[in-house]
């Protein structure tokens, strides 16, 4: 045993040199990666799969480079050792790639390998001895090499069998789709491997499987960093590139020395360290030139689409904020997101604080039926709320997987994204408002979301925060101020009235009198002496302008409403009667509504308090009460067409402490999904004809009640059944 | 026979009610203006005047001022196109002396009631 450690046992074989650096190589890989992620069974598996590979080559490197037989011998019996657990190890990475949690099969090849591999070292069955080839020595093999070959191909066929499986199935993301793509791939070049096995059996061929190891461990890497298998984010740094260029500067002089010392020594003589120094001298000095070189190009080819598109979204979330109208800005992000970085879906979700929910405002998507509104108390808002940061479904999806437990926050999120068919979900806050958020689907290409991504996506979300709240400002600032214009027009036609119904009158008057005058004349000339037909025609002169008389003082009346209605009211508070403010309602509507067609009940004893309050501001109140009520009536009448039904207004009022509880309910159509914020906002209305009212609206009355009169207002209402005004006014003292 | 002036800036206005009541054998004078309404008055001595507060820059309660000055047994009947909300106007008129209040449009029977009233 001792033999082994003894230096002349052994002899420099060049051969040996790339079988110990891919042995090496793959040996730091597996560890590597193992640390970057610790409580993963992907990392741990696909360790177990580098230290049996490593173990294989490294031993193999031992045994090629030895004199003798025993001691090869014994080499090789160590590498058989690894080779036992090699597709084991890959079947189990390969069930931890796919999620399947059956271990039976890999816990009973890892027994079995086991078993076969303390054989293969104790006994002759396998290794049966060493046989020199050109490239050194290599095991031979006896007839212990059937079950290992059968263990070997039968776990690799599974594992080739389940991948092609769950890839043809059809639910994966695309990026798992890719993901096993390559592992395919790299599994199919690494089996190529095999081939060592030929040469036990005589076969005379190089063994060449640490090629196709490194090829697959390549693989394995490219996948690593571009589709994040094993969930790892390893981003191409300048670090990673840096120290590939420096080994192979400062590894390739020694390599050379090492290698073609003898042939050196032959050319230099006793200089022969000259040349490999004169290399390192010549590529240390090269070295910064080639190393900037390859660094641009390397990040410009991988990075190349993501920099395209990185630069239109941070163009686009500058030019976002000059957009004022909401859904064209809305739709704009969409369009962006879909068509640059070619997504399969984009939805943006606004919070609207009256009903409380994240409402879907945009989507761009392929045959999905989105998802219209999210609540308040769903734990993605909660999540996103409290740790302000993107949320990615796979990291989700593998947090709920590993914690086994379908009731976990995280298994909740999972299912969440899963129905929003979110990939990453992007909240968007302003300072501290929690603005809305943007659903991405997967990327059509199937890559992953990098970490500039989801920080590029970050910038255009809070942009697009900002540009949303502007265009919304900008919106309630165009409503309100088409309101104000309104209302100022309204003013204006107040002062116009008074002037206007002045000369009306005039006319009026004047009309009055040419026609009552005239009729008098008639009945004082002396008709006597006329014909019969003459008596007819005076007969129907005098009718006609009886007539006209008439029509003049019903004007005379219109004008008198209209002067009510406009006239500038007194200022300020005083104790008022609800019958004052109805009396005075009632005649200004009349014009505007058939009182005939309506029952007005007045509900409240005679006696009740009188109220603080400004009359004409009340009786604009109740206008608008009434109105609308009339105009529920007039709708339900036409939409429901009831036999006998007709249309009632109810006012009561009782006394309730200090204040004064009056209740205007009407029996009309009433109002679907009652939402009292909605009502009372500036845009809303229920009003399907086209009478605008020639009120103030409900907004501005709700000011007069609470603002002026210090009042509440309330309202219910329910569709078929009618609508209830709940108002209370303090009681004047 | 009564004398009655009818002061009125609308033409229609002085033409129809003079008309009539120069029927009922009243003799009408009529004016356009306060000017003339207050020569009239000083000229004609009317038994009544009915007088309309609102006239193109003239202010109808000055001329029943002028006129109840000039002379203080005329009766001065104020026509007006408003309401009576303003309680002030309505007051001061009765100050200067005027003896009622109508409002426009009125109807002509109405007026003739009023008018005989005043004049018997």
């Amino acid at each position: 045993m001792p033999e082994i450690f003894l230096k002349t046992n052994y002899f420099f074989n060049p051969h040996a040199i790339p079988i110990c650096l891919v042995g090496l190589f793959i040996l730091i890989g597996g560890v590597f990666l193992r640390l970057r992620k610790r409580n993963s069974l992907l990392t741990l598996s696909f360790l177990f799969i580098c230290l049996s590979v490593s173990l294989w080559l490294l031993a193999t490197t031992m045994g090629v480079s030895s004199k003798n037989i025993e001691i090869a011998s014994f080499w090789f019996k160590l590498d058989n050792f690894g080779v036992m657990f090699i597709s084991v190890s890959i079947l189990f990475f390969t069930k931890a790639v796919l999620g399947i949690k059956k271990y039976k099969a890999i816990t009973a090849g890892y027994i079995i390998a086991f078993i076969l591999g303390i054989i293969a070292l104790r006994t002759k069955w396998l290794v049966v001895g060493a046989k020199e080839h050109f490239w050194g020595l290599f095991p031979s093999w006896g007839f212990l090499s059937i079950p290992v070959l059968v263990l070997f191909f039968g776990y690799m066929g599974t594992s080739f069998f389940i991948l092609f499986e769950n890839y043809l199935k059809g639910n994966l993301t695309p990026l798992k789709k890719n993901q096993i793509r390559y592992i395919i791939i790299a599994y199919l070049i690494g089996y190529t491997g095999s081939v060592d096995f030929l040469p036990t059996f005589n076969i005379e061929i190089y063994p060449f499987g640490y090629i196709s190891i490194f090829l697959y461990l390549s693989i394995i890497a490219y996948t690593t960093v571009r589709y994040s298998l094993m969930d790892i984010k390893v981003a191409l740094t300048r670090t990673g590139i840096f120290i590939i260029i420096y080994t192979l500067i400062l590894g390739s002089p020694f390599a050379l020395a090492l290698t073609y010392r003898d042939w050196l020594i032959g050319i230099l003589g006793p200089n022969w360290w000259i040349a490999p120094l004169g290399l390192m001298a010549i590529l240390a000095t090269a070295g910064p030139f080639i190393y900037i070189y390859i660094e641009r190009k390397a990040e410009e080819r991988l990075l190349k689409e993501q920099r395209r598109y990185q630069n239109v979204l941070k163009q686009a979330a500058m030019g976002m904020t000059r957009i004022r109208d909401l859904n064209r800005l809305l739709n704009l992000i969409a369009h962006i997101v879909t068509k640059t970085v070619r997504i399969s879906y984009v939805g943006i979700y606004l919070y609207n604080k009256d009903t409380e929910e994240f409402v879907l405002q945009v989507s761009r998507d392929k045959d999905r039926v989105p998802i219209p509104k999210v609540a308040l108390d769903n734990p993605l808002v909660f999540w996103l709320d409290h740790k302000r940061e993107p949320l990615i479904y796979e990291e989700v999806k593998r947090q709920a997987q590993e914690l086994h437990d379908p009731a976990s926050s995280y298994a909740h999120l999972e299912e969440i994204m899963r129905t929003l068919t979110a990939s990453v979900v992007i909240p968007s806050f302003l300072e501290d408002k929690f603005m809305g958020f943007i659903v991405l689907g997967d990327k059509l290409s199937g890559q992953i979301y990098t970490p500039e991504d989801l920080n590029v996506f970050q910038v255009l979300a809070s942009q697009a925060a900002l540009a949303i709240e502007n265009a919304q400002f900008y919106a309630e600032t165009q409503e309100m101020q088409s309101q104000i214009a309104q209302a100022e027009k309204m003013a204006t036609i107040g002062t116009m009235a008074d002037g206007l119904s002045h000369q009306i009158n005039n006319r009026f008057y004047a009309l009055s009198l040419i026609a009552e005058d005239t009729v008098d004349t008639i009945k004082t000339t002396d008709l006597t002496k006329c014909t019969p037909e003459m008596k007819e025609m005076i007969k129907h002169i005098t009718h006609a302008l009886d007539r006209i008389q008439s029509n003049v003082m019903q004007g005379g009346e219109v004008v008198k409403g209209i002067l009510k209605y406009t006239r500038k009211g007194v200022e300020g508070l005083m104790p008022i009667t609800l019958d004052q403010i109805l009396d005075g309602t009632l005649e200004m509507v009349q014009y505007k509504v058939k009182l005939s067609e309506i029952d007005i009940i007045r509900n409240y004893e005679k006696d009740i308090p009188k109220i603080k309050g400004n009359l004409t501001q009340l009786q604009e109140v109740f206008f608008n009460f009434i109105d609308n009520a009339y105009d529920a009536i007039v709708e339900r009448r036409s939409t429901l067409k009831e036999e006998g039904y007709r249309g009632k207004i109810t006012v009561s009022a009782q006394p309730k402490d200090t204040k004064l509880e009056i209740l205007v309910e009407d029996n009309g159509i009433g109002v679907k999904d009652a939402d009292e914020k909605k009502l009372f906002t500036p845009f809303f209305t229920t009003k399907t004809s086209t009478r605008k009212g020639t009120g103030l609206g409900l907004y501005v009355i709700k000011k007069l009640i609470t603002d002026a009169h210090k009042g509440k207002i309330i309202f219910e209402s329910a569709y078929k059944v009618g609508t209830r005004f709940i108002v209370e006014l303090p009681i004047a003292v | 026979m009564a004398k009655l002036l009818i002061v009125d800036d609308e033409a229609d206005v002085r033409e129809f009610a003079a008309n009539f009541f120069r029927r009922r054998k009243i003799d009408v004078f009529t004016a356009g203006n306060g000017e003339e309404a207050i020569n009239i008055a000083e000229g004609q001595k009317p038994n009544l005047i009915l007088l309309d507060i609102k006239m193109e820059g003239v202010d109808g309660i000055q001329v029943l001022e002028r006129i109840r000055q000039k002379d203080s047994s005329v009766k001065v009947i104020m026509v007006t196109g408003t309401k009576p909300e303003e309680n002030e106007t309505f007051a001061k008129c009765l100050q200067l002396g005027a003896t009622n209040y109508i409002h426009k449009p009125l109807q002509l029977d109405e007026l003739e009631k009023i008018v005989l009233k005043e004049l018997n």
